[in-house]
């Protein structure tokens, strides 16, 4: 009888852990309105408030809330690939970033491009050190 | 008189003194004697390569103005002096190795420079008798905080491959 509670309570904590594992993208995509919830800095443009392998979250925004100074993630048309820079400028039509620690500004972004803004903790962008490497590297294996 | 001889004397009861019982000595088993014995040797490794291993310390000035690069004679450390933001100096570390092992070297930097220090080797096989030179390359970048002086070590580790 005793073994058969201690089988039940592994197997409750395995599953417990899978549903965990499995299901947290998911809910973070829906907690923070976007598809793309976790990104992984792969660069050294954003030091020192972002630093390579971090692991940040990103949270959907409308274009009407977006302002200088937020730290935002866009669609690169170029290479597709995704960029973590600070919005320098806010036009009409179009977004101009730039990473901290870069010299030059980046070439403009359109509205359509931004995926996401870092989600923030005391006006900081809340990251997890060394996570995103560990990321990269799970997702290289694949 | 009494006949002591056929007299049978009770002896009064000794009262019973709890004895503690002895301790069953640990005796290791050979499995756990091998365990031990891998362990030391490995701890004995970590230590030697810990032990032989290069340090630096890495020292850089951020300077107001542009185009400012310090000048730093000693090879003893990784000072990079001062720089301004956008600059960017190299020091050289030649690595020897004189003994008949390869060496696999692996280069650890800490410290708040470790993210402006750029190494052009790392990781890699070392051959018996041969020399390598490495490059640390620091570049200032634009977020650098002015007269902050940016510090940390290097750590060298080479480790014999047999």
């Amino acid at each position: 009888m005793a073994t058969n509670k201690k089988y039940l309570s592994w197997f409750i904590y395995f599953a417990g852990l899978a549903i965990l594992i499995f299901a947290l993208p998911k809910l973070l995509s829906l907690g923070l309105r976007t598809p793309s919830p976790m990104a992984a800095i792969t660069s050294g443009s954003m030091w020192p408030v972002l630093k390579q392998g971090d692991l940040i979250f990103i949270q959907g925004i409308g274009a009407k809330d977006l302002k200088i100074g937020d730290v935002v993630v866009y669609r690169n048309q170029i290479n597709n690939t995704f960029t973590i820079h600070r919005i320098a400028k806010l036009e009409k039509e179009f977004i101009t970033t730039k990473g901290d620690a870069n010299f030059q500004e980046d070439p403009p972004v359109r509205y359509e491009d931004i995926v996401g803004r870092a989600l923030t903790l005391s006006n900081k962008p809340l990251r997890l050190p060394y996570l995103g490497s560990i990321t990269m590297l799970a997702s290289g294996l694949k | 008189m009494n006949d002591i001889k056929n007299q049978t004397i009770e002896k009064p009861e000794e009262p019973e003194i709890a004895t503690p019982e002895k301790k069953e000595k640990y005796r290791m088993r050979l499995s756990d004697k091998i365990i031990a014995a891998v362990l030391a040797v490995f701890f004995i490794c970590i230590f030697y390569i810990v032990l032989d291993a290069n340090k630096y310390r890495a020292t850089v000035r951020i300077a107001p103005g542009e185009g400012i690069v310090g000048i730093n004679p000693s090879t003893a450390s990784l000072d990079f002096g001062d720089l301004s933001r956008g600059a960017s100096a190299v020091r050289r570390v030649a690595l020897k190795n004189g003994t008949n092992l390869s060496m696999y070297v692996a280069i650890l930097k800490i410290g708040s420079i470790s993210d402006l220090v750029d190494i052009s080797k790392n990781n890699f096989k070392l051959k018996p008798r041969s020399e390598e030179k490495i490059e640390f390359t620091v570049f200032v970048p634009a977020s650098a905080e002015i007269d902050k002086t940016y510090s940390g070590r290097v750590y060298l580790f080479k480790i014999p491959i047999f």
